[in-house]
């Protein structure tokens, strides 16, 4: 652990009622890091992401930026500055595409701040600013996708929650998909932690990784490492060092 | 700087399956406020010029109107479901009814104790209702309706038993020259129309955004920092607010209450009145109250067993035809005439 860690996750214990999904997760990711978490399905990755966002009960701690966010409801960890894009989006479907961005920044005040933002948005994704007054239900799965991400940004997060962005997409998108991620990540220093399937894209622009397997952490190290590593080749990267 | 790059995407499809409230919204934009102005001057002409049982009805749509404002914001709007929106009219309408009764409270005075009331008590099923969803929150909300009944009875002494209470209605004002009948409507225009106005600042404000986001997609709702608990009960809230404003009208309006008048029936009307105006959408809760009036009364001209039969019926034919209610409808046609105008 170094001084620089932003989010620390200590022993972290999480589930559902009875049953109990992720049994003691260590991790810390670097300020301004894009930190990947790789794992087969059922795993516990989206548990973890929602125990990072205060949405399931939680034995252990968590902390960002010396802050204590253990069992906070989803509600103060956004205000700590915490997006977190869910898995399948989280679209509001009968809602046009504005309205979805400015939910994004529920938890904001300061209205001036907020049309920036959108506007920063567009940057990002101009799509979205063709599709302002659209219901966000009629977007295709890629630009719903970056709707989500949109809204999260508008939150000015200092830690960004991805998980599975690359679900139901081409390889093209995802591959846009991420690169924007990594253009945030340098430019607006915003830390990422994203959940992946897609091994290979989510090495590309991660600097650290870690494999999560029935709830536990079995291996982590630089993006480099991980992906040199012979076990995780075989499960993940489908090919053999 | 690498810069902002653009995702290119297949083109999104042209139509969206979306709700009555965006249908509504997206018609609206144009037509929405000449409409209103129209249906005004014609709610003021009306009780000049129809028979005072014809301009009693119109009063009682009014205040179906503004019961349904309400179930509109929690239904429509918050997502939730309640079976026993008819209890919160009855808060209302017993609230103003015994304030009348034992004190001699000013008419107008009921109003907002009534409407605050309601509010409270919603605060406080609210709170186990929060915690409970679909067919478990249907339940709960229908054993209030169905609890209340005998409770109005039991305690007699104050709420007049199985008899009721009869009551005095405000008396018009000379000045107006108006009639008992059209002083009343009037009356219940007037609640109708602020009613409508609170509604819709409600809707257009913080807490109007967060209600649509919990009932979009109550996990995206929760992690952008919208409170589900409390927004869930704040909806359960107002909308028993409406609904205690709206009993309070009908206290004014009837002269007299009684348990039998506030059965389930009353909260499971409400509820298909609402489903077949058009479910979040802004004259729903008008099409509802015309439902609510009407349609009970002429099939009960058929034949007893005939309502229950009638109801089911016309909300199934309603689902079909029309899945965002007859706002939607009356929506969809106005934009293909709009359509057919413009191609001309
Ligand atoms: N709401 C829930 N209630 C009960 N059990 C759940 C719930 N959500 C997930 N689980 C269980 O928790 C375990 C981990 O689920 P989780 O969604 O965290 O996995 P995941 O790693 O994200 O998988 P995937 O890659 O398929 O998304 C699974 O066994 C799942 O069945
Ligand atoms: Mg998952």
């Amino acid at each position: 652990m170094t001084a620089d860690d932003f989010l620390t996750v200590t022993d972290l214990h999480a589930g559902y009622g009875e049953a109990r999904v992720l049994h003691g997760v260590n991790l810390s990711v670097g300020r301004g890091e894009i930190c990947a978490i790789l794992g087969p399905n059922g795993a516990g990755k989206t548990t973890l992401l929602r125990a990072l966002s205060g949405m399931v009960r939680v034995r252990g701690a968590v902390r960002l930026d010396g802050a204590d966010l253990t069992r906070r409801p989803p509600d103060a960890v956004a205000r700590r500055g915490v997006a977190h894009v869910p898995e399948g989006r989280g679209t509001f479907m009968p809602l046009t595409v504005e309205e979805n961005l400015r939910l994004g920044a529920f938890v904001r005040r300061g209205r001036g701040e907020v049309e920036a933002d959108l506007e920063r948005i567009y940057g990002y994704f101009p799509v979205l600013r063709e599709r302002l007054r659209q219901p966000a239900g009629s977007l295709s799965g890629g630009e719903q996708q970056m709707l989500a991400i949109g809204r999260a940004l508008m939150l000015r997060p200092r830690l960004l929650l991805l998980d599975e962005p690359s679900l139901g997409l081409a390889p093209m998108v995802t591959r846009e998909l991420f690169r924007i991620v990594q253009t945030i990540n340098e430019q607006e220093r915003t830390t990422v932690v994203v959940v992946e399937q897609n091994a290979h894209l989510a090495l590309d622009v991660a600097g650290r990784a870690h494999v999560l397997e029935t709830g536990r952490i079995v291996l982590s190290g630089s993006a480099e490492q991980i992906r040199a590593d012979e076990q995780v080749a075989q499960s993940y990267l489908g090919y053999r060092v | 700087m690498s810069g902002p790059t653009e995702v290119t995407d297949k083109p999104a499809p042209a139509a969206a399956p979306a709700r009555g409230g965006v249908l509504a919204r997206v018609t609206g934009a144009g037509w929405r406020r000449p409409a209103v102005a129209v249906l005004l001057v014609l709610a003021c002409y009306a009780p000049f010029q129809l028979v005072p049982f014809r301009v009693f009805q119109l009063t009682m749509v009014l205040v179906y109107a503004v019961a349904l404002l309400g179930l509109n914001l929690l239904v429509g709007h918050a997502g939730q479901i309640s079976l026993g929106h008819g209890a919160f009219m009855a808060v209302g309408a017993y609230g103003a009814a015994i304030m009348l009764d034992r004190w001699d409270v000013p008419h107008l005075v009921t109003l907002p104790v009534a409407a605050g009331l309601a509010f409270v008590l919603g605060l406080g099923l609210g709170l186990p209702a929060v915690r409970l969803r679909g067919l478990y929150l249907a339940l709960v909300t229908l054993a209030i309706a169905i609890f209340l009944v005998p409770l109005l009875k039991r305690f007699e002494s104050v709420t007049g038993g199985s008899m009721g209470l009869t009551l005095p209605k405000p008396a018009p004002p000379a000045w107006t020259g108006l009639a008992e009948d059209q002083w009343l409507y009037f009356l219940a225009l007037a609640v109708t129309v602020a009613a409508f106005l609170l509604a819709h600042g409600l809707l257009r404000s913080r807490v109007g955004r967060a209600l649509h986001a919990v009932r979009d997609n109550e996990t995206a709702a929760e992690v952008m920092g919208v409170r589900l608990p409390f927004y869930k009960r704040l909806a359960f809230a107002w909308s028993a607010m409406f609904a205690g404003a709206a009993g309070c009208v009908y206290t004014w309006v009837i002269g007299f209450v009684s348990p039998d008048s506030f059965a389930v029936t009353l909260s499971i009307t409400l509820l298909a009145g609402l489903v077949v105006g058009g479910l979040g959408s802004f004259a729903g809760p008008l099409l509802g109250g015309l439902f609510v009036m009407f349609v009970p009364s002429i099939s009960q001209d058929i034949n007893d067993a005939a309502p229950g039969v009638i109801f089911g019926l016309l909300i199934i034919v309603v689902m079909y035809v029309a899945p965002t209610g007859l706002a939607g409808l009356a929506g969809r046609l106005a934009r293909s005439t709009k359509r057919i105008l413009r191609k001309e």
